[in-house]
């Protein structure tokens, strides 16, 4: 066996085993009110996966995880953490839906290929804002991308509530019907705007691990002051790595709205961010990873409501699950990387070999 | 005084499964010099870092007086009254010497600091041991020689009976390292016990009431003072009668490769700038810069490829005025660095062997198709076997993460790469800090080589065997400025470690 396998191996059940661990907690809170486990976990399953539309809302639920969570990814193997994929995001639909419903010069698809690449382009601009400062100023990105979530949402705030409010109701004018990505399936919301997901998902891993740039990028993140020993342009390649982050969230809120709520109001993009720097460390940092992990928390989130419909159990104890999956994946992963217990692991793999 | 401060019974260390201590015992008398004599890698700070509580040994015990101890903490070790003066200073500079000394003591619990008698304890125990040390001065206005005295202060306000200094003498010039010695001989003379590791012959035989000899783990002799001379040790130490490799010197002009003229870096800091600095590295030789650490010597290694922008002066590679001060300005006019620091600036410690050897070469063509679109992983792959098998680099495989691999396979993953750009200036700072013979060796055969094809090497180290045994040309530096040039063919001893001590001798006429 590889060490190569042995290390996917590895990280895959890292994330397994936490997220069992988890559910099996979330049985336990389940249990201790009193409700049947099964029966609730089968409410839940139901939600997820028990019609069409019910299979369609989960994927339409996972669409914007996926891209923040890849956004997650993509900063945190350039060395830096990208809290500010809410705000790129928010920033990427505004763009889209100035695009859409203000300015209409061609219609149809290539409007919205336009707003999809003008919400990237306006992500990329709100993502090398916190980049630009930590590669030239020193400060620190987190504290940056985090304030600049707050920004991104008041200004769609003032959008919303102003120059582009629809009427007396706080939200903006809904997109033209042409612009809007195609539904995939009768009677669900689930469109097109998926396979963008899937397409920038392959990209990315592509990029990373197969490519020249993605090999220096990962080098820059790994060990910055070596990158630089061995001639790599490590601020261009921190801000370059920022921006990209961003355009992948920007591009993700363009297609939330183009494909999902067509409008901006209150709670756009709410809590996303975040979401994806979680699911992103869940996905032991990989594109692919991240991807899975972002379907997951979509399938608990839909599921939840069901359970809370059919049995009373409150969606809370979803939260809690995802939270927990969330622990225990960090602590998993930073115990493996404990000297003691990587001899442990190795040791173990050899008696297997012999 | 025969009584036994502190025994260490069959101390055995295994970091996986390599042994770095094998069933070691010593013991230490009241009032004595004990060193612990050995290479690099010998083991003699892996069992002070046990001793200190930093490791937890494998096997064996502890004895303070007789009694049976459990050390897993530092503060444990601090408790039974050890002290540790490490070879890097762990001290804060902005902080002064007062404000040090009691950083960390957590026994003290008063919520505020009683500066006042603090102050007149340290100037009593300053007296005492005559450390000369004022408590007010902040650590940065500080020579190194003081800031080591400020670490035997802070383990003496702790109560330390027993010191363990640490190759204390490697920063020290020569008269401090006398200094240093006059305060050994105070502490013993007051009943404190020392543990003295170095692998400097001369004073080693100069201060030691015991030695004790390490090799590769283990515990080869003990002597008492005035038993065993230099050359005896030294054989031990080795563990074959010395028979030093030697290389010719060369002494030809085939044309400058790298030149400095003038260079000033920080010139107000006597240990970390550079002071007028004009030095030129000849097609094909080696030029050492010999000197004792902390005068300079990373700062021109990092001018030397490209790290650092000099404040005032000229740099010429290949005759070529630098204009732009950049490491892939330097990489690219086909300079190479082993650095001074390999796991921080050489290797990507989460990488596979493979991605490290292709660091610097990732967009080259014969790994990434496409102008680097589409990386080889095969023939990235293959290229990284046979540089471990020309480099003797051993890992279980070759997407084993260089942070897993001893120091020795690191360096010559370090070096494969390095030289397999066939650089036309190869430099080289501490190229076999911390290596084993073998594998130091082994560094030296490849430099050696790489100075046969033609390329000229700048080797910087503190370890003036390695300059006199490698350079063919010898310049020593001292507070940043080069002391003077020597030949490296009958290089004159007495007069380079005269100017590693800033010392130059006027010319007898």
């Amino acid at each position: 066996m590889g060490i190569r396998f042995k290390n996917t191996i590895l990280k895959v059940s890292i994330s397994a085993i936490s997220i069992l661990a988890a559910i099996l907690i979330g049985a336990i809170i389940i249990a201790s009110v009193g409700e049947n486990v099964f029966v609730a976990y089968g409410f839940l399953l139901r939600g997820a996966f028990g019609n069409a539309r019910a299979i369609g809302e989960t994927i339409v639920k996972a669409t914007p995880l996926i891209f923040t969570a890849l956004a997650a990814v993509f900063a945190y193997r350039c060395g830096m953490f990208n809290l500010g994929a809410e705000g790129q995001f928010i920033m990427g639909a505004i763009a889209a839906s100035w695009i859409s419903a203000t300015l209409l010069p061609f219609g149809g698809w290539l409007n919205t290929l336009l707003s999809m690449i003008i919400g990237a382009l306006a992500g990329g601009v709100w993502g090398a804002i916190p980049g630009l400062l930590k590669a030239y100023r020193g400060l620190n990105e987190m504290i940056v991308s985090i304030l600049l979530n707050y920004v991104a949402t008041l200004f769609m705030a003032f959008l919303y509530s102003g120059p582009l409010m629809e009427k007396n109701i706080p939200q903006t004018v809904a997109i033209f019907d042409d612009v809007k990505l195609t539904r995939l399936i009768e009677g669900s919301r689930v469109h097109t705007g998926i396979f963008v997901a899937i397409g920038v998902m392959i990209v990315a891993s592509y990029f990373l691990f197969k490519t020249a740039k993605g090999y220096q990028l990962r080098v820059v993140g790994l060990n910055p002051t070596a990158a630089n020993v061995n001639g790599l342009a490590v601020k261009k390649m921190m801000v370059s790595a920022f921006v990209v982050s961003g355009m992948i969230a920007g591009l993700g809120g363009a297609v939330e709205l183009l494909g999902s709520s067509y409008r901006l109001m209150a709670g756009f993009g709410l809590g996303f961010g975040f979401d994806g720097v979680a699911i992103a460390l869940i996905g032991q940092l990989h594109p692919i990873g991240a991807g899975l992990v972002a379907y997951l928390f979509a399938v608990l989130r839909t599921g939840a409501n069901t359970m809370q419909i059919a049995t009373g159990i409150t969606t809370s104890v979803v939260d809690i699950v995802q939270a927990v999956i969330i622990i225990f994946a960090v602590a998993a992963t930073a115990i493996i990387a404990l000297p003691g217990v990587k001899a442990i692991v190795n040791r173990k793999w050899k008696g297997a070999e012999q | 005084m025969n009584e036994n401060v502190l025994q260490m019974k069959n101390i055995t260390k295994k970091f996986g499964t390599f042994t770095a201590n094998d069933n070691i015992s010593i013991s230490l008398r009241k009032g004595e010099v004990l060193t612990l004599l050995g290479e690099n890698g010998a083991g003699k700070s892996t069992l002070m870092n046990v001793l200190c509580g930093l490791y937890k040994a494998t096997g064996g015990s502890i004895f303070i007086k007789g009694e049976k101890v459990k050390i897993s903490s530092p503060k444990d070790s601090t408790g039974y009254g050890i002290g540790m003066v490490h070879q890097h200073f762990m001290l804060v500079e902005a902080l002064t010497v007062l404000e040090n000394i009691i950083l960390g003591k957590t026994e003290d619990r008063a919520l505020f600091i009683d500066r006042k008698g603090t102050k007149e304890k340290i100037e009593e125990l300053s007296a005492k041991y005559g450390l000369g040390i004022d408590p007010d001065r902040k650590i940065n206005q500080l020579s190194v020689g003081e800031q080591q005295r400020v670490e035997i202060l802070k383990a003496l306000w702790r109560n330390a009976e027993i010191l363990i200094l640490d190759e204390p003498t490697a920063v020290l010039t020569d008269e401090e390292a006398t200094g240093l010695f006059e305060i050994i001989e105070k502490l013993t003379g007051d009943g404190k016990s020392v543990i003295f590791i170095s692998h400097k012959m001369k004073e080693v035989l100069n201060i030691s009431d015991r030695i004790a000899v390490l090799r590769a783990g283990k515990l080869v002799s003990e002597f008492k003072r005035g038993e065993a001379d230099g050359s005896t040790l030294a054989d031990l130490m080795v563990g074959r009668h010395m028979v030093e490799s030697e290389y010719s010197k060369m002494d030809i002009d085939d044309g400058v490769v790298f030149s400095a003229r003038n260079i000033s870096y920080n010139k107000e800091s006597k240990h970390s700038g550079l002071n007028n600095v004009s030095i030129d590295v000849r097609k094909g030789e080696i030029l050492g810069i010999a000197g004792v650490d902390g005068n300079g010597q990373s700062e021109l290694a990092q001018l030397a490829t490209g790290l650092l922008d000099p404040d005032e002066g000229e740099i010429f590679l290949k005759g070529e005025k630098v204009t732009t001060f950049s490491a892939k300005r330097f990489i690219d006019s086909g300079v190479s660095h082993v650095p001074e620091y390999r796991n921080k600036m050489g290797l990507i410690g989460d990488m596979s062997v493979t991605s490290n050897l292709i660091l610097k070469s990732e967009e080259d063509p014969k790994f990434a198709k496409y102008g680097g679109w589409m990386t080889d992983a095969k023939s990235a792959r293959g290229y990284a076997e046979e540089q471990k098998e020309r480099f003797d680099i051993r890992c279980s495989s070759v997407d084993q993460d260089t942070g897993e691999l001893s120091g020795g396979n690191q360096q010559k993953v370090i070096l494969a790469r390095e030289l397999s750009l066939t650089p036309d200036l190869l430099v080289a700072a501490h190229p076999i800090r911390g290596l084993d013979v073998g594998a130091a060796q082994f560094i030296h055969d490849q430099m050696i080589s790489a100075r046969e094809r033609g390329c000229a090497i700048l080797l910087i180290s503190t370890d003036l065997s390695e300059v006199l045994l490698m350079a063919d040309r010898i310049a020593v530096m001292y507070e940043g400025s080069i002391m003077g040039i020597y030949d490296g063919q009958k290089p004159p001893t007495s007069e380079i470690s005269q100017a590693m001590a800033g010392k130059v001798q006027e010319p007898s006429a």
